[in-house]
């Protein structure tokens, strides 16, 4: 697949889902809160092209989400592409471990960033109550969860997947 | 295991780092392009949000039907006693009544009543956990402008923060970040209120004394004191308890919002600007 062949399916994907996350799923609330569709895109980034790609993914669908907002600027950004990098990080490492892995690392990506939001929030001065944190963590490692399989089949769609791996075993 | 990533990624992180950090410092310096950007991308994806909004309403509602079950029972009970009372015998659609209810109420405000009003309607929530934002279907081409305050027929939501040619943000005044400045309805006392957060009530600073003892139920109005963003006499909420304040030099109020935010469904604009 040529680059500019990748680069127009991930810019369709970027703007799919930015569309489904700002219209359908900011309607969906369980327990107050929303899933992130934009974090588990992420999410599946970082486990199927590691660090560097769960990183720029991060940022991207960060960028992109951050301009649908009214929070501080760049902070989805940042936060997505920290996650991204970690969730890449630990693709890596727990690879060979066990076989639902994919699925436990999202849950725990979702967990992660509503807490670094929230702090980093914090710190900035916009004084997001901290007791809403965990429903909004629960329920973002919950859709986290859900959606990382299928989206790491439209990750691969958009990147295309050099060598088998335990997650082509796992989504066979 | 040693999580060891090669020198290349960690140059990458450090570059969208640094990115980040800097929009986030152009964010917080509030510089136009930024603002521009916002715009933009709102004018750009108003079209597209609307065309999915209609094929993904559907589900949205089907969503409801099982997560607001309990809600949505109790507000048939109401609405049934309501008819009762009433004597209504033909009213076939509860969802177009209550949207009727809504609009009517938007329309007739018992308030500010010199000041020129555009009823909008609330297309999407919040759209992310961490805003306390609303997107309303008017814009600039309605005469909207940035720093309007929004209301519904039982007081104030919140104030205009984004527009846009066919569409604008209203920032609710449970947003942690926003300010309100307030008076006691029965006795002109001042303070200023500040969201907590969705769902939860606000909490007014006040000036009162700690020892004053304030009636659960009295009422709160922005004060529209001198260069106040908001016009004076619309309902804010009702005070549930008074507690000593950090210091315990001054009366904090938890106040109940007149507002249920959770069913925003039309909101009234006042065309109203600070003088």
């Amino acid at each position: 697949m040529t680059t500019r062949a990748k680069l127009f399916r991930a810019a369709l994907v970027l703007l799919a889902a930015l569309v489904l996350q700002v219209t359908m799923l900011s309607d969906l609330r369980v327990l107050g809160a929303l899933g992130d569709l934009m974090l588990a895109l992420t999410v599946a980034a970082g486990l199927t092209g590691g660090a560097d790609r769960g990183v720029t993914w991060g940022f991207a669908t960060g960028v992109l989400y951050d301009l649908m907002l009214d929070t501080p600027f760049g902070l989805s950004a940042l936060t997505y592409a920290l996650v991204g990098y970690a969730v890449g990080l630990a693709g890596s490492a727990l690879m060979r471990t066990s076989g639902w892995w994919p699925v436990g690392v999202a849950a725990v990506a979702g967990v992660v960033q509503a807490t670094l939001y929230t702090a980093l929030a914090n710190l900035m001065g916009d004084a997001f109550p901290f007791g809403h944190l965990p429903a909004i963590a629960l329920v973002m490692a919950a859709w986290c969860a859900l959606l990382v399989l299928p989206l790491i089949r439209v990750m691969w769609w958009v990147h295309g997947h050099s060598e088998p791996d335990r997650l082509e075993v796992l989504l066979r | 295991m040693a999580i060891s990533p090669p020198t290349g990624s960690r140059t990458r992180l450090a570059i969208v780092v640094a990115a980040s950090v800097t929009l986030v410092t152009l964010g917080l310096r509030d510089v136009p392009v930024i603002r521009d950007l916002r715009e933009g991308a709102a004018t750009v994806t108003d079209p597209i949000q609307s065309g999915v909004d209609a094929v993904t309403r559907p589900v949205r509602n089907a969503w409801h039907g099982v997560s607001d079950y309990e809600d949505l029972q109790d507000e048939n009970e109401r609405l049934r006693d309501q008819l009762e009372e009433a004597g209504a015998a033909d009213i076939s659609a509860t969802d177009a009544q209550r949207q009727l209810a809504d609009l009517s109420l938007v329309l007739d405000l018992p308030y500010a009543n010199d000041i020129p009003k555009v009823v909008a309607r609330v297309v999407s929530g919040p759209r992310s956990n961490f805003s306390h934002a609303v997107q309303i279907d008017k814009g600039s081409d309605d005469g909207l402008a940035v720093g309007m305050p929004v209301a519904t027929g039982a007081g104030l939501a919140g104030r205009i923060t984004q527009v846009s040619a066919n569409s604008a943000t209203v920032d609710l005044i449970t947003d942690p970040e926003i300010r309100v400045g307030v008076r006691l309805a029965s006795t002109g006392d001042l303070g200023t209120a500040r969201g907590q957060g969705r769902g939860d009530p606000l909490v007014v600073d006040s000036s009162i004394g700690p020892r004053v003892q304030i009636a659960a139920g009295e009422g709160v109005v922005t004060s529209g004191v001198d260069r106040s963003v908001y016009p004076p006499g619309i309902p804010v909420g009702t005070v549930k308890t008074s507690r000593s304040g950090s210091g315990g030099l001054a009366l904090e109020l938890v106040v109940e919002p007149s507002v249920d935010f959770d069913r925003l469904s039309y909101l009234t604009v006042l065309q109203w600007q600070p003088g």
